[in-house]
This record gives structure tokens, C-alpha cells and sequence, in this order.
């Protein structure tokens, strides 16, 4: 088999990279998944969308995404519903040098045209009743952040890169890409060979492997985010509560049962997408701390989903130096749900050496040479 | 954090004696069931047991559970009991979550046996979640366990032993049966229980199924309709009958969560009754010390889920590091009557399964 364009991981990142590249004429593009559509980070996201960042760069990133997010049931032309609710973040702070950084973060976001606001704890107490205000300081708001369904967004990219001849082959896992004379030759799996020059690694927690068979090499590697999810109640919470320093993001989602997670700071560096003990312990301790209310409810179900953590916490969305034709959507460090749109728009003009949409040089995976110390993106659970 | 080197989960057959034979090999062991009655499916089944004697042929169900029950309480030594206290959770590190009186106890394992039994099949229709449509389980726990009629009008969907066991029950109980369908052109039962059937005036209708439920509070019609033999329904066959009850008895799935959750390799045998646990040599799955046992592991008898059980609990304590005294002679003895089972009416079926489910 031949292609133009062989996309390694169906997840919306994929997906979307997908869609991107044949809206705009490319013909010939092939995406590969190991295993099913969303089966990787993308079906085991939080569904939360945000655009609360502390860099510019998030900030524009997600700025771009949302706006794409409320109008892609049109664009897409998706007959489901992709349960994008726009509710709000509400970040809380929980003392003195958060809420600093709070202030900045929102002036940071308000230059980019991103309509967040920083209140207090009454003004939070109206908007979230049944948050615990004795545990916080403060809190940033963003009214147009909010929930989207992984399942049904990613779905709709799929549908509509499928509807305009983009082939997906799903259980097939890529065990090899050859390069002959520094040049991309042939992708391989199980049950393929697809000849190609320009493969694109949207592999989400495998980015770094895709890359070893590439010989390019990637910083970045997967660590177990667990996540929860409740019996479903009526509607008693509006926006995504959210606290970096308690650890925790929690939402309801529209069909009323409530989302959420918190990372482990003692988390190993591998593959594993187990359920642990210790989470459920701990999340319940945490939510019934912020969110006291939660705390009367079952737990249905509980899960892990890998992040794949970047030395910054910031994308890599670029082609590389090393190879031609090897392209990169990876390294979203728990984010790569919410960015998806920008990403796909920004990867095809890469590709295709079209203007850039936004800079996005700092993007570049050679930021990363000869260099240790890195600028965090400090807002992440 | 509770430590306990074994701990069984589900106190039916294939739990219970996988218990008895624990202690008896020297092994301490706690038994959970979320019931507060142990013994299973078997307190519900007031008729008499069909097989041979090794496995209480011509004794009713609820007696078995009584004998096994009693051997258990032999040994309140070595055997720890929780009932009425269900687990929610068997993560990696071997950790069960359990909640018992409201309280969420977390228990350290060495090595489980997974003994949960099964759960029954459901059908999809229009409206079969209408009150009066239960599952045959659920008909005889009412009627065995508290005495209480389901209904007095029922059709019964389903004509397997269970669905004709239960329709002869029903009818003693003075439950008026209008009707037995199946979907397959066979009976599935034993003869003689269909035979029986017949002879109280009971129509077994095969090539039939439920097409849906009437009601606004409850069931009070349902429609059925014949099958082709592409099991495709057969226009204008429709058949209207008023009903108080509906009784499904489309057979079992195994109830693998725990299997699943922990993450041991699971494959869909259908002759086994849907997604099983792959089982090595010495009835583990594919992580150590997790064994798994009884209906938890395939559909089959309650007589097969007490002979696996006894094995079981003798494997899982040697590999604790107690050997049963008469370890050698009895995983002969029961191996033997194991294989003898299989060799009853559903043994082909049950060995094709086995086959594909070891590793």
C-alpha cells in the first residue's frame, strides 16, 4: 500500500491532524491505531476544555481550540451531539502567593482576549453553592471554559477525515518505520507495509517509542493519571472546579454524574493505566474537603490514562530537524484533548509550509537540545 | 489494613468448599459473600439434585448449602466469615476493597480465589424493564427464600432445565404458567422435566420469542412471536397474552468483574456462558495467586462448582505452603469426578469451552 501521509494514533489528536490536512486537498492519508478509536488518553480525558493557562502559549493554544469547539457540530457537519457545555472553570486558590499568581494569569489571559476574571470567595460561593470556602483564598473564573464529550468530538473528526477519503485502519499496532539514506521509506505493521516519506507521530503515550524507530529522539514519556466517576444526580454544578495546590479538578457532566482526578506525585514513569486504592482514598478525601456535597455520592467507576509529560509541560507540535517528513503532535502533558483543533490546524500548515496560524516556534521539539532548565507551565493537575 | 493470607470471595458452592478445604489443609482463609445467607444459588433451589451421589444427587439445593455450610463452620478457627458485606474492589497489589455495615474495609492479600458465581442473562425488548418482568433467579428467590408469589399469571421465556424447574415450581405454588416459548426449534432441558412439564397441561411453544411488554404501571400484556429458521421473525405470528408476570430464563454469564478489574487475561467463550477468565494448570488466572473458580470462571453445575472448588482450595493452599494431608489422593478423587461430570448430556459443550479458556 501508498501514501502520502501515514498518522500514527487515532485519538482526537490524530484525528483532527487527519481532517486538517484533507480539508485542505491532501489526498492519500492513512491514519494507523493500535487499538480502537479514543482507546488511548483521549477516551480516559477528564472532558474538561479550559483556556485558563499561565503562558501564552497555552492560552492561545486553547483560546483557538474553543473557538473552534463552538461552532465544529457546523464545520464538521456531525449528526450527534458533542456535549460541549460551556459553564466555566472555576479555578480556587488556596493561599496568598496562588492567588498572586492567579492575577497574573488572568491579566496574562485578558491581553489575549480570554474573558477570565479573578474573585472572591462569595462571588465563587455563587457560582459553585456547595464549595467549601473555608478551605480557600480565591478564585479565577472563565465562563466560556467548560465540558466536551471526548467520544463524540473525536468521532466527529473521524467521521468527517473519513467522509472526505482519509482511510483509518484500527488494530494495528506500527512495529517499525524504515529510513533508507535519512528518508522515510515504509511504515510497518502486523499485517501492513505502506510505503510512504511523511509519517506523523500522534501516538499520545507511545509518542516516544514512535520516535525511537524514527531515531529521532523524543523527551517524553508516560506517566498513570486515575480518574473517577460518580453515580449521576441532577444539576447542581455549573462550571469544572478546579484546585492546583489541593490537587483535584471536578465536574458534573451533562448526564449528571460527576467527574474527577488528581495526579500522583509518587506516579513511575511507564505505561500502566491501573486503578489503584490509594487514589480512590485520596480523591475522596480531597473532594469532600472542597466539594463536601460530592461526598454523599457512589462511585461507579474508576480509571487510569497515561499523560505524556513534556520537560515543560507544553506541546511539541513541529517536524524535525533529524528527519524529513517525521512530523510531531505530542508531549501535551495531560492538555492534548482540549488542544486538538490548534493542533491539527497548526501541524497541516506545517506540513504543508503554509503560514502559521499562530508563532508556534517555541513549539519546536528543538527547544529541548542543550537545555535543562525549563520555564513550567505551573497550571496542571 | 486488614492482613489476611487467603481470602474467597462469594460463599456459594464453589466458595465454600473451596474454605472446607483450605482449612482442612491447615490454611486460614476469610470468606466473603455479600449475602447474609452463604450458600449461593443453592438456598433457592427447593428440588431435588440430578448426577451422581459423589455431588448430593436426589437432595435438594437448599440442604446442600445446609451440609456445606456446616462443614465451613467446623473450622471457626482457620475460617473467618464475613457475610452481608459485598467487595468493590481487587486492585494489582492484591488489595480487596470490601464494604461491610457501611464501613469500607480494605483487606492486604496474599492470594484470592475469585468464587462470585454468575449473573442472569438478560433479552432486550420493548419494555422489559417494566415492573413484573423478573429473571428466574429472582422468581425463585421470591417464591424458595421469602415465600412470596411473583405474580398469577406468567410466561416463562426460556426452556432451559432452569426455566422448566422453575415454571413446575411456579405452578406449585399455585402460579398459573400460560406458556413456556423458546427461540431455538429444541427444548433445552432435561426430557423428563419437559415431559412433566407437558403432563400438567403446560404448551412448550419452540421457534418463539418475546417481542415486547404492555403496561403502564407494571406488565399486563406481552406479545410474542414465532422465529424462523434464520431466527428472523415471522410476520402476522403475533400472539397477545395477558400476563402479571414475566419470567426470563435465558441462562447465565459469568460474573468476571473482579477477574477484570484486576487485569487478568479474559477471552469470550460462549460455550461458557460470555467473557471468562483464561485458566492455567493450577486454576489461576494469568496473574499469580489469583485463582478462580465455580460458575466465576464458566457456566456449568453447581455439582461442577463444588468439585473446582474443593480442587481449587487444595491448590490455592499448597501454594500458600500447606499441603492437605490426603493432598495426592484427593485431586485424583476429584479430578475423576470431575471429569465424570463433564461427561453428563452438556459435557461436550463445557469441554469445548475448557479447552479454548486454558492457557
Amino acid at each position: 500500500m501508498k501514501a502520502n501521509y501515514v498518522i500514527i494514533g487515532a485519538g482526537i489528536s490524530g484525528c483532527s491532524i487527519a481532517y486538517n490536512l484533507a480539508i485542505k486537498g491532501v489526498k492519500d492519508i492513512v491514519v494507523l491505531e493500535k487499538a480502537y478509536l479514543t482507546s488511548g488518553s483521549t477516551g480516559r480525558c477528564g472532558a474538561g476544555i479550559r483556556q485558563q493557562w499561565g503562558t501564552k502559549m497555552n492560552c492561545l493554544l486553547a483560546k483557538g481550540s474553543i473557538e473552534f469547539f463552538e461552532k465544529a457540530k457546523e464545520t464538521l457537519k456531525y449528526d450527534g451531539d458533542i456535549e460541549f457545555k460551556q459553564e466555566g472553570y472555576l479555578l480556587v486558590s488556596t493561599d496568598e502567593e496562588e492567588d498572586h499568581q492567579f492575577k497574573k494569569n488572568v491579566k496574562l489571559q485578558n491581553s489575549l482576549g480570554i474573558p477570565a476574571r479573578k474573585i472572591n470567595k462569595k462571588e465563587a460561593k455563587q457560582i459553585v453553592p456547595h464549595l467549601n470556602t473555608d478551605v480557600i483564598t480565591g478564585a479565577a473564573f472563565c465562563p466560556t471554559d467548560g465540558h466536551l464529550n471526548p467520544f463524540r468530538m473525536t468521532d466527529a473528526y473521524f467521521k468527517a477525515a473519513k467522509r472526505l477519503g482519509v482511510k483509518f485502519y484500527f488494530n494495528e499496532e506500527v512495529t517499525d518505520i524504515i529510513i533508507v539514506n535519512n528518508k522515510i521509506e515504509k511504515v510497518i505493521t502486523a499485517n501492513m507495509e505502506i510505503n510512504s516519506n511523511n509519517v506523523v507521530n500522534a501516538a499520545g503515550g507511545y509518542a516516544k517509542e514512535i520516535g525511537d524507530m524514527a531515531g529521532v529522539n523524543i523527551p517524553v514519556y508516560a506517566e498513570n493519571h486515575e480518574i473517577l466517576v460518580t453515580e449521576p444526580i441532577e444539576e447542581v454544578q455549573r462550571p469544572m472546579v478546579m484546585s492546583f495546590t489541593k490537587n483535584i479538578y471536578c465536574q458534573q457532566v451533562p448526564h449528571g454524574s460527576f467527574i474527577m482526578g488528581r495526579s500522583n506525585p509518587e506516579v513511575e514513569h511507564n505505561h500502566s493505566n491501573e486503578s489503584t486504592w490509594k487514589f480512590l482514598d485520596e480523591m475522596a478525601k480531597t473532594v469532600c474537603e472542597i466539594l463536601p456535597l460530592v461526598g454523599n455520592l457512589r462511585v461507579i467507576r474508576q480509571w487510569g490514562g497515561s499523560y505524556t509529560m513534556s520537560p515543560d509541560r507544553q506541546p511539541i507540535i513541529s517536524d524535525t530537524n533529524e528527519l524529513e517528513g517525521f512530523y510531531l503532535a505530542c508531549g501535551f502533558s495531560g492538555h492534548g484533548f482540549m488542544f486538538a483543533p490548534m493542533t491539527g490546524l497548526l501541524l497541516s500548515e506545517i506540513i504543508l509550509k503554509e503560514k502559521s496560524t499562530i508563532d508556534i516556534s517555541d513549539l519546536h521539539l528543538s527547544r529541548f537540545k542543550n537545555k535543562k532548565d525549563f520555564i513550567y507551565e505551573k497550571s496542571v493537575v | 489494613m486488614i492482613n489476611k493470607d487467603l481470602v474467597i470471595i462469594g460463599g456459594g458452592p464453589a466458595g465454600l468448599c473451596a474454605a472446607k478445604m483450605a482449612a482442612e489443609a491447615g490454611q486460614s482463609c476469610l470468606l466473603i459473600d455479600r449475602n447474609r445467607t452463604l450458600g449461593g444459588q443453592l438456598i433457592k433451589q427447593t428440588h431435588m439434585f440430578f448426577g451422581s451421589e459423589k455431588q448430593f444427587a436426589k437432595t435438594r439445593g437448599i440442604d446442600i448449602a445446609n451440609k456445606l455450610v456446616e462443614d465451613v463452620r467446623k473450622h471457626p478457627d482457620l475460617i473467618e466469615i464475613w457475610d452481608d458485606a459485598t467487595v468493590v474492589g481487587l486492585y494489582q497489589d492484591k488489595v480487596i476493597t470490601v464494604l461491610k455495615n457501611e464501613l469500607y474495609i480494605k483487606v492486604q492479600s496474599k492470594a484470592v480465589i475469585i468464587s462470585t458465581g454468575a449473573s442472569e442473562k438478560v433479552l432486550a425488548f420493548e419494555n422489559n424493564d417494566l415492573p413484573g418482568i423478573y429473571g428466574a433467579g429472582a422468581v425463585q428467590t421470591l417464591m424458595n427464600v421469602y415465600g412470596v408469589k411473583p405474580g398469577s399469571r406468567i410466561v416463562m421465556v426460556g426452556s432451559g432445565n432452569i426455566g422448566l424447574i422453575v415454571s413446575y415450581q411456579l405452578m406449585q405454588a399455585g402460579v398459573r404458567v400460560l406458556s413456556i416459548i423458546e427461540a431455538s426449534p429444541k427444548i433445552g432441558g432435561y426430557k423428563v422435566h419437559a415431559s412433566k412439564i407437558r403432563r400438567l397441561g403446560i404448551d412448550i411453544v419452540t421457534s418463539c420469542t418475546i417481542k415486547k411488554a404492555i403496561g403502564t404501571e407494571a406488565v399486563e400484556k406481552i406479545v410474542t412471536v414465532k422465529l424462523d429458521e434464520k431466527w428472523n421473525e415471522v410476520p402476522g405470528s403475533e400472539k397477545e397474552y395477558e400476563v402479571d408476570a414475566v419470567c426470563i430464563a435465558v441462562g447465565l454469564t459469568p460474573l468476571t468483574n473482579l477477574q477484570s478489574m484486576i487485569g487478568s487475561e479474559m477471552k469470550y467463550i460462549s460455550e461458557l456462558g460470555g467473557l471468562v477468565p483464561v485458566i492455567y494448570p493450577n486454576h489461576e488466572t494469568s496473574i499469580e495467586n489469583i485463582f478462580s473458580c465455580g460458575d466465576a470462571s464458566g457456566i456449568e453445575e453447581a455439582s461442577s462448582a463444588i468439585v473446582e472448588g474443593y480442587i481449587t482450595g487444595l491448590l490455592a493452599s499448597k501454594k500458600l505452603g500447606n499441603v492437605h494431608p490426603r493432598y495426592d489422593e484427593l485431586m485424583d478423587e476429584y479430578n475423576t469426578q470431575l471429569n465424570n461430570l463433564r461427561n453428563g448430556p452438556f459435557g461436550d459443550k463445557i469441554l469445548n469451552g475448557l479447552k479454548k479458556q486454558g492457557a
